[in-house]
């Protein structure tokens, strides 16, 4: 019951937090988010999850109940963790506090409302990364784009609006066509499951159990469900050419926003892909694995290229997320331990960085009211710590070793080199690889002319250190990074026992 | 017994603990936190000798410490690895690191500097990074210590940010070495690929693997089941491209004549006697890889003989002290890589030694020199410093000696050894008959520019009223340089390889000896070992060993002396004038430093073109598209944007109202309200 709990505890903090007084939202809101992440330490502490949850695991905090049978498949509340997900579950629960805390300064207007629909996302994203019934799946997923889409839309940026529906409108009808693709599969499988469990949909197509459905044998079906699903969650990840709502998203939002959209919301979409498409239809996976690791790479190299002509501090961040996406593909679809368990890995490190950069940025711009690379200079004289985290966050992104990011990143290089199931593995991989020099020419061109140099910015007020609760998250932040890259093993021993089912899943011909 | 080789993590962690302490309390503590510094690698030093000590005493480490990542495709460790290569390797780190901590109490703290934790808390990390290079046992490790190195050198060349010049080259630097390190990036991978390990040493080693896949006794992966000759061809060039980033080679050596914007303890520390010396280091570490593979041999020695050549030409013509040094170091790091690539292995690690501490002796010395000259660095407006510093005189000019490879001082003996390595067996393989040449016309031309340096500086009539009257300097100053000047005497003498074989004197070459593992060592990476590996064979001239040594030796010495005569003719009287201009066009593109620069710059901007083509592309197209559908499938029509508008808000309200629906629907089918 625990999980239960730990879900039902934060819809009832958003609930209570929507109706708190805005004087005092955002410190209820911060107190009451930090028992979700006491309690994902405790189910971290007490996890005992073997093997991966889809393929015939032992789950951990396993819980199922019965709802209603619909055309003879029972659809239950099904929830329970493995390797895969608890340390996204971790990250979520530690990301929501610092991205509350990060909203006192910058949030003004209907901060209950705010908070409250933060708590609200924050409870569908457990559900999302905990859920293992496909319909109770499905539910969370969709409900996390609503206080998503009001979020931006209400207290975003200039061009809200747009951005908001942009955001909204691509990835509902890219979860239709995920819906559709899936919907199919199950369909196409029969009496062979009775069910809409995950693991049992995962196992009865391991098992052969995809009978020919209107006419359309096995083999079809089960690849138009995997390309149907993988564009559906390719808006989410995403992954070049799906990806132009995330920079508009980005810069619109609010940071406490872009902090958990980059962080955890993207980690969506990749967590969706592997969990469906690379782990319940290996055989598709493999058998597309080249066309694949092209788009990851173009998404590495192309995104960024295009950080690299950015001039807004937020859209550089923004844009070399689809950068860091690219990586994670590549790491899944090489099929091995190190590329699978490195993607996951990377899920996490990307979300602890990305959170960061967003933060720091959103520091600076409290102060600057700009974010712009030409407006300001030498901001290292007046924010000295801020600036120095950030720069610290930046060096992390480039992937300095003993930081996380360069872990995720070496664990999925390690891993694809020689990838036996990827043609052409160590060209791709070489590739990619060279998105290391890309990201560190945008991000200190940018340092330099934003942070460095002699003190300019046009402003009627004198530019103070930022205040202790915008620069505690920020340090907390940088933290966790140094530990998981120091010792990664803390998510990444978990992660490699629930990514070797998954890469065993694809029998390689040598 | 204590064991030394138990406090190998304790040599690393002291200057890391001294980095905590100045980044967290240094501005409480006096100085800035200098006296943690100092402390933290006077105790590594200590520890060092130590640790030299016993592995003279016959013992050796490697052991792995930690494990980072305990996957069953590769297990990722970290581990120590001390043999006679490392632990000469962290005498001579911790020593430079600790010297140039005294130095800067005289430097950064006189100036009233600000920012003095951020300073000490930079030398800290940047000594714990390099002496965890200097230990690593495996090539994972090495690289993961050799891009903190370079966060450190980037940290300290900008440090001062507020000038436009300092962040602009500390960009560059890293930048430039990120470039190479990408290439030894994917080198680790693919020797991880391969070989399923990157330990350095031991059965189990990669360089081991190696040899018996070449013998035929192992099977290894290799790409596309490419020859393995070639595919280890190929990985030895790719990590060799971080060499040629991190040593300043060409074409990758811009970075470093730039880097000299930061301080100049920091210049003597990292640019000049360690960070630097990473990239060679990190060739001898795994000599036993590079000596398997011919190609890959003749790649290094071809860029180390053209590199000190073509470093040297251009530092002829600078006007700035530091520069000049910059040139000269790019050059001196040549050298060591044409010993490499000769099969040198012994001469390469010589060199690194002497010109560790008559290269930081140098840039101390200078250091000295911009104290009293208030942080004037034109040579041209010093002159007739020598009566008023004598100690930085001599010191420099110890320094000086052994730069431009004058008999007895160091240079003179490492610099010999790598020239008659490259020679004699250079005699049979043409290839590296050019490096040697190279590397012997840079002779002359080295010996020319230190003095034209030292003249410009030391002697003649002061030229400015600053010249005249400089800022005295004080202990803290001297002392550092006592003690690299006595060492840029005497660190030749433990190598005196031809005096061996011309007086027949047995057992001199201590260097020798020591990297032989005469004394103590791991089996598998001593010099004896390497050479039997290597391809080459010794051919002399004149009839045999002794008279090649003779001829030799006489011929580098003539030529160093040629430089020197010249240099003094030009330079060394009471006003001496610009002589560059004879050189005409030269000149210019000299002092262009061949226009390289310009030409990085021009792909930096062509590569921020294309970036903006992409982003005009992304916007116009690709984003085009997607807005174009969907005004299609939604309105289409002109009023998109409020139709739009009106839509989604209805359908964000009905999906929630549907799923709440949906929810209270099941629930109450379930049974849930029950």
């Amino acid at each position: 019951m625990i999980l239960e709990a730990l879900i039902g505890f934060t819809f009832l903090a958003a609930l209570l937090v929507l109706l708190a007084p805005n004087a005092w939202a955002g410190r209820l809101a911060f107190a009451l988010s930090t028992v979700p992440f006491v309690g994902s330490l405790y189910l971290w502490s007490r996890f005992d999850a073997v093997g991966n949850a889809l393929t015939g695991g032992t789950i951990a905090f396993e819980s199922r109940y019965e709802w209603v049978e619909v055309g003879g498949r029972t659809v239950s509340w099904f929830v329970g963790l493995d390797g895969i997900s608890l340390p996204l579950v971790v990250l979520t629960t530690f990301l929501v506090p610092l991205a509350i805390l990060s909203a006192w300064t910058p949030v003004d207007t209907r901060q209950s409302q705010f908070y409250g629909l933060m708590l609200f996302m924050e409870a569908n994203l457990l559900g999302v990364f905990t859920a293992l019934d496909f319909f109770l799946w499905f539910v969370f997923w969709e409900a996390v784009l609503v206080p998503m889409y009001f979020l931006i839309g209400v207290w975003g940026g200039p061009r809200r609006k747009y951005a908001a529906i942009k955001f909204f409108v691509y990835t509902n009808a890219a979860s239709l066509l995920m819906f559709i693709g899936f919907m199919s599969l199950t369909f196409a499988l029969g009496d062979s499951i009775g069910s809409l469990a995950l693991p049992e949909i995962t196992q009865a197509i391991a098992d052969g159990g995809l009978e020919t459905w209107f006419g359309i044998s096995p083999g079809r079906i089960a690849m138009v469900a995997f390309l149907a699903t993988f564009a559906g969650f390719a808006v989410k990840v995403p992954i070049v050419p799906f990806h132009t709502w995330l920079p508009d998203a980005h810069v619109e939002a609010p940071t406490p926003v872009s902090v958990l959209l980059a962080g955890v919301l993207l980690k969506m979409g990749t967590y969706a892909l592997l969990r469906f498409n690379f782990t319940m239809l290996p055989e598709q996976a493999s058998a597309l694995a080249v066309p694949i690791a092209a788009i990851a790479v173009i998404s590495v190299i192309y995104g960024a290229m295009l950080a690299l002509a950015q001039k807004d501090l937020k859209r550089i961040v923004a844009y070399s997320s689809v950068s860091s996406m690219g990586y994670v593909i590549l790491g899944l679809v090489v099929f091995t331990e190190y590329g699978v368990g490195g993607a996951t890995f990377q899920m996490v490190a990307h979300g602890l960085i990305s959170g960061l950069m967003f933060m720091a940025v959103g520091v600076v711009y409290n102060a600057t009211h700009t974010r712009m690379v030409g407006d300001m200079a030498g901001m290292a004289d007046r924010m000295p710590v801020t600036v120095g985290i950030l720069v610290a966050g930046a060096f992390g992104y480039m992937g300095l070793p003993l930081m996380a990011g360069f872990a995720g990143e070496f664990f999925i290089f390690v891993g694809a080199f020689g990838a036996p199931s990827l043609p052409y593995a160590p060209v791709f991989t070489a590739l990619a690889m060279f998105g290391i020099v890309i990201v560190a020419g945008y991000l200190l061109s940018a340092m330099q002319k934003t942070l460095f140099g002699p003190f300019r910015l046009e402003t009627d007020y004198e530019i103070g250190r930022a205040p202790f609760h915008d620069v505690a998250p920020l340090a907390v932040l940088l933290a966790a990074i140094v530990v998981l890259g120091v010792a990664p093993d803390l998510f990444f021993e978990m992660i490699r026992d629930a990514a070797m089912p998954v890469v065993e899943g694809v029998s390689v011909d040598v | 017994m204590v064991d030394a080789f138990a406090y190998v993590p304790a040599v690393v962690l002291l200057p890391f603990f001294s980095f905590l302490v100045a980044l967290g309390a240094g501005k409480y503590l006096p100085k800035g936190g200098a006296f943690g510094g100092i402390a933290a690698t006077a105790g590594s030093f200590l520890l060092s000798l130590w640790i030299a000590a016993t592995v003279a005493g016959g013992r050796a480490y490697d052991e792995t410490l930690y494990t980072w990542a305990a996957g069953d495709q590769f297990e990722l460790t970290f581990g120590a690895l001390v043999d006679p290569l490392s632990a000469l390797m962290l005498v001579i780190v911790t020593l430079v690191a600790l010297l140039v901590h005294v130095f800067s109490l005289g430097y950064m703290n006189d100036e009233g500097e600000t920012g003095l934790p951020r300073y000490y808390a930079g030398l800290g990390l940047f000594t714990a990074s390099m002496l965890g290079f200097v230990v690593a046992d495996n090539l994972l490790m090495a690289f993961m210590f050799f891009e903190l190195v370079g966060l450190c050198s980037y940290l300290l060349i900008g440090f001062h940010f507020r000038e436009p010049g300092p962040p602009s080259a500390a960009k560059k630097a890293f930048l430039v070495t990120r470039f190479g390190d990408y290439f030894f990036l994917v080198g680790v991978v693919a020797v991880f690929a391969t070989f399923g390990t990157a330990a350095f040493a031991g059965e189990g080693s990669f360089p081991a693997l190696a040899e018996a896949a070449l013998a035929g006794d192992q099977a290894v992966w290799t790409p596309g089941g490419l020859d393995v000759m070639t595919w280890f061809t190929v990985v030895g060039l790719l990590v060799l491209g971080g060499v040629v980033g991190k040593s300043a080679q060409f074409p990758l050596h811009t970075w470093l004549p730039d880097a000299m914007e930061g301080p100049t303890p920091v210049s003597a520390l990292i640019h000049a006697a360690t960070m630097v010396a990473a990239g060679v280091y990190l060739v001898a570490r795994m000599y036993g890889f590079y000596a398997l593979t011919p190609t890959t041999l003749a790649v290094i020695a071809f860029i180390g003989g053209f590199t000190a050549l073509f470093a040297a030409t251009m530092g002829v013509v600078k006007d700035e002290l530091k520069q000049v040094l910059a040139y000269s170091t790019i050059s001196q790091y040549g050298y060591m890589m044409l010993a490499l690539g000769a099969g040198g292995y012994v001469a390469a690690v010589f060199h690194l030694t002497t010109h560790a501490f008559f290269k930081a002796l140098l840039f101390l010395g200078a250091g000295s020199v911009i104290i009293a000259m208030h942080h004037n660095e034109d040579m041209w407006d010093m002159g007739g410093l020598k009566a008023r510093m004598p100690v930085t005189y001599y010191t420099f000019l110890a320094g000086s000696l052994a730069l431009a490879g004058i008999f007895p001082f160091a240079g003179f003996w490492s610099k010999d050894e790598i020239l008659y390595e490259a020679l004699v067996h250079g005699l049979n393989e043409p290839l590296l008959l050019g490096g040697y040449v190279m590397g012997l016309l840079a002779v002359p031309v080295t010996a020319f520019y230190t003095f034209r340096m030292v003249f410009l500086t030391f002697h003649g009539e002061p030229r400015t009223d600053l010249a005249a009257d400089p800022e005295p300097v004080r202990w803290n100053v001297k002392g550092p340089l006592t003690v690299l000047g006595s060492l840029a005497v005497v660190t030749g003498f433990i190598n005196m390889v031809p005096v061996q074989k011309v007086l027949g004197l047995e057992g001199i070459d201590y260097l020798h000896r020591w990297l032989d593992n005469e004394w103590g060592g791991i089996d598998g990476l001593s010099s004896h070992h390497y050479a039997d590996l290597g391809p080459y064979s010794s051919g002399y001239i004149a009839g045999g060993e002794v008279p090649t040594v003779l001829v030799g030796a006489a011929v580098s010495l003539g030529l160093a002396l040629a430089g020197l005569g010249l240099a003094w003719r030009l330079y060394n009287v009471a006003s001496p004038t610009e002589h560059t201009a004879k050189l005409g066009g030269i000149k210019d593109v000299l002092y262009n430093n061949y226009y390289l620069d310009e030409l990085q710059v021009w792909i930096a901007y062509r590569t921020e073109d294309i970036a903006g083509g992409a982003d005009t592309f992304d916007q116009g197209i690709i984003d085009g598209v997607v807005n174009g559908v969907s005004s299609v499938s939604l309105a289409g029509g002109s009023r998109v944007r409020r139709i739009q508008t009106g839509l989604v808000s209805q359908y964000a309200a009905m999906l929630t109202l549907g799923l709440i629906a949906l929810l209270v629907l099941i629930g109450v089918n379930g049974g849930w309200f029950l």
